[in-house]
């Protein structure tokens, strides 16, 4: 009997203890078609088809149609200048501004560049002449294509029709006249605009939470439907400490998502040639924090839901505001305070926004330290909340089986006293 | 069920409230210090997109600034500048954006472009106006041709109308796709689908028919609910007109459950239908193209976009209700929505053997 005292709460118990539900859920999780779903096939192809998504990065040749009513030189070398930039290209001469129009209609072009006809006699008699531009606006990124290269090519053809009418004696002095203060634009981190590079650093942080989450929830939700009674915890002796139940649990999740994370945040982006300016220990100093806070956020949230569906409801429901929240898509000062309180409850928003510092603009570990220490708070929050769930969990199972002890007993006495009675 | 869509709606329109980001903060290296640098720098806190907070020392420290998350962007203006400026030495001063963040990114490069072009325009005026032209002559030399820019249907730039329009009916999609594998599949999980199928007689059209019909109206009355929130109260930009929207909304609700019966018919199991939705579901708000256009994605990719419910629903709003174009221009659209709608059609067997034959396994 002493020295099953001993061993009931030794050192060695609890690691026992711990480990038994660690193999426990790892074979509950491989034997789960829908966890296996969420833990291993979408974060290892989600990333893929993304990258594949935005792996052009910027649109090129977009398709506008020109009106052009002036059919002079110079109106067609605007519009030779506009052909040979990268973004635009002229797919379509039409007649006038409604068969344009037409053409916008069915999708074959997305602009319309209208030429009038005094553009020519204006530029010579030295008035100001115009040239209209129609942009379709259902999509931002075609319109800023069509309207920059109209904007550059006028530019440069005002600058030759300005040097010619100078009356400068040296190439030196119309160069000035023309641009008396040069200016050079430096586009830093993310240089070419791509849109892939801008969104998928903030999408890959952001599935590793969101299947996380999902995965705990759904793997929560099946051992309760395949307990006897409906319990998320079973009543056999490994389960009766909460801390075993987090840590064995926690480190079944954290073995998995610790290859999953390395996948993400450094296979993935060096795979697509995205830009990657972090080195590995500060990324490893991220993502710890953030993927523990991730393990112990989704295991509050399995506890609280429960349906395993209804987890799946609110994690891909939040999904895409989530990414929002984060700032990548819509800057941070512009987001309201009180969404900004809302989203400081889940990992995800500091995640997204330490790596993206980290990755993409090459910051070094003390630009982001608010983020971590907010996800290592992060992770003492909901590890402590976590306890008090599973915590409240235990109590349920014991609860229940105490009740269900007595009322077995009552019923033992009672056919007890009927075979008393009988004979 | 209700509270879901909703809580959305009101966060992408109350997020995006201003349409474009405003007062957005950017930081100044001024190490010429005079009084025409000093003017540039109020000209441009003066827009209304920047907000100049801080002057650095350096571009270093400028750059750290922007890696700490303080600005977004920096203009960078280097000793000597003016004079260099009044002794027609043709100065350089640089600005520094971070497009890791695009639209912050897109919208400070225009303004700071614009600084610096009306730098140099400042001082091209001063000398023309020395030598006694008049404003007009001025203006036509400086800029000779004049881009006269028409943003149809959406003058203000407003990126709530751009995407809200978007975002908000893709998640109602997505929440009607999950709602309809859901109630489906918990049929069978409370084994209360024999029940279900004996009050349709067994037939199988009746019993989805009469399950659905009811969340129909609910789904109606929601996406009517946003359309009248968006386009009468928000006053968002429509050139279409109101039956075309009544038309979209319909169609809209129809197919999105159409792929969800159709989805749960393929594997009649709810945790594995209800996966599907919602990984379609999510994928469709990068497949629909609104915010990297499908025509810059690979020839598959634009193929594989036919098949998500979402992509002809954003075609069909911004031809029809957007612009204002005839219904006919999105008839494909329309019938890749109406074939959606249909394809329970080919699953309806499969999910009546799964309803009477079927038990739950969790």
């Amino acid at each position: 009997m002493s020295t099953y005292r001993n061993y009931r709460n030794s050192f060695r118990r609890r690691i026992d203890d711990t480990f038994f539900i660690w193999r426990e859920e790892m074979k509950q999780l491989f034997k789960d078609e829908g966890v296996i779903i969420f833990f291993i096939v979408v974060p290892l192809l989600y990333p893929l088809l993304y990258s594949w998504i935005y792996n052009n990065e910027t649109i090129h040749e977009v398709p506008v149609a020109v009106v052009d009513d002036s059919h002079t030189a110079l109106s067609r070398q605007f519009l030779r200048m506009c052909d040979a930039s990268p973004d635009v290209r002229i797919a379509y001469y039409a007649q006038d501004l409604d068969e344009a129009k037409s053409l916008v209609s069915r999708q074959l072009t997305r602009g319309i560049y209208l030429i009038p006809s005094d553009f020519e006699t204006k530029v010579n008699r030295m008035e100001q002449s115009t040239i209209s531009v129609y942009c379709d606006m259902s999509l931002m990124l075609t319109y800023k294509a069509i309207y920059q290269t109209a904007m550059l090519v006028s530019m440069q053809m005002g600058q030759e029709i300005q040097t010619k009418l100078g009356q400068h004696y040296t190439k030196r002095e119309e160069v000035i006249a023309a641009k008396p203060l040069d200016y050079t634009e430096v586009p830093i981190f993310n240089p070419s605009g791509g849109y892939g590079s801008f969104v998928l650093p903030g999408v890959l942080i952001l599935i590793l939470q969101q299947t996380l989450v999902l995965g705990i929830g759904m793997s929560a939700g099946t051992a309760r439907e395949r307990n006897r009674y409906r319990q998320l915890i079973p009543i056999s002796r490994p389960y009766q400490n909460v801390f075993r139940i987090i840590f064995g649990k926690a480190l079944c999740y954290f073995m998995i998502y610790a290859l999953m994370g390395a996948w993400l945040v450094v296979v993935v982006p060096r795979l697509f040639h995205f830009p990657q300016l972090a080195t590995w220990q500060p990324l490893l100093l991220m993502m710890l924090p953030y993927t523990l806070a991730c393990i112990f956020f989704g295991m509050v949230m399995s506890c609280l839901v429960k349906y395993r569906e209804n987890v799946m409801l609110i994690m891909v429901f939040v999904s895409v505001p989530l990414l929002f929240l984060t700032g990548v898509s819509w800057p941070q000062n512009n987001i309201p305070g009180f969404w900004q309180g809302a989203s400081w409850v889940f990992p995800s928003t500091f995640g997204v926004r330490a790596y993206v510092r980290l990755n993409s603009m090459g910051a070094s570990l003390s630009d982001v330290s608010t983020e971590i220490t907010i996800l290592w708070l992060h992770t003492f929050l909901y590890f402590w909340l976590a306890c008090v769930v599973y915590g409240y969990q235990i109590y349920l199972t014991r609860h229940d089986a105490f009740w269900r002890y007595r009322e077995m007993m009552e019923r033992k006495k009672a056919k007890e006293k009927e075979k008393t009675v009988q004979s | 069920m209700v509270v879901f869509p909703i809580m959305v709606m009101v966060f992408f329109t109350s997020l995006m409230d201003d349409g474009l980001p405003t007062e957005m903060p950017v930081g100044v290296v001024d190490l010429d210090n005079t009084s025409t640098s000093r003017s540039l720098v109020q000209k441009l806190d003066a827009f209304q997109m920047s907000h100049v907070v801080a002057h650095y020392p350096s571009v270093t420290e400028a750059r750290k600034a922007i890696q700490q998350n303080d600005i977004y962007a920096f203009l960078y203006i280097p000793k000597g500048t003016t004079d260099e400026l009044l002794a027609s030495r043709q100065p350089k001063v640089s600005f520094y954006y971070s497009y890791t963040t695009l639209a912050a990114g897109a919208l400070l490069m225009r303004d700071l472009k614009t600084i610096s072009t009306l730098g140099s325009a400042g001082v091209g005026q001063a000398t023309m106006r020395a030598k006694g032209f008049t404003d007009g002559q001025i203006q036509a030399f400086l800029q000779p041709i004049r881009i006269d820019l028409h943003q149809i249907a959406n003058p203000w730039t407003n990126y709530n109308a751009y995407l809200s329009t978007m975002m908000v009916p893709g998640m109602i999609m997505l929440f009607i796709f999950l709602i309809s594998a859901y109630s489906l599949g918990t049929e069978l999980k409370f084994s209360s689908s024999k029940e279900w199928m004996d009050m349709a007689d067994n037939r199988i059209l009746v019993a989805i028919v009469g399950k659905f019909l009811p969340q129909t109206i609910i789904w109606l009355a929601l996406v009517y609910c946003y359309e009248f929130y968006v386009f009468y109260v928000l006053q968002f930009p429509h050139v279409g007109n109101t039956w075309m929207l009544v038309l979209l909304g319909l169609i809209q609700v129809l197919s999105a459950q159409g792929f969800g019966i159709f989805a749960f018919g393929l594997t009649p199991s709810l945790r594995m239908s209800m996966s599907i939705c919602s990984l379609w579901a999510v994928l469709s708000f990068s497949m629909v193209g609104s915010a990297f256009p499908v025509m810059g994605m690979d020839g598959a990719l634009q193929s594989l976009s036919w098949l998500f419910p979402l992509r002809h629903y954003f075609m069909i709003y911004q031809i029809t209700v957007f612009n204002g174009f005839p219904l006919l221009e999105a008839w494909f659209h329309f019938a890749a929505l109406a074939a959606f709608m249909l394809l329970p059609w080919l699953v309806i067997g499969k999910i009546k053997n799964a309803m009477l034959n079927y038990v739950y396994i969790p």
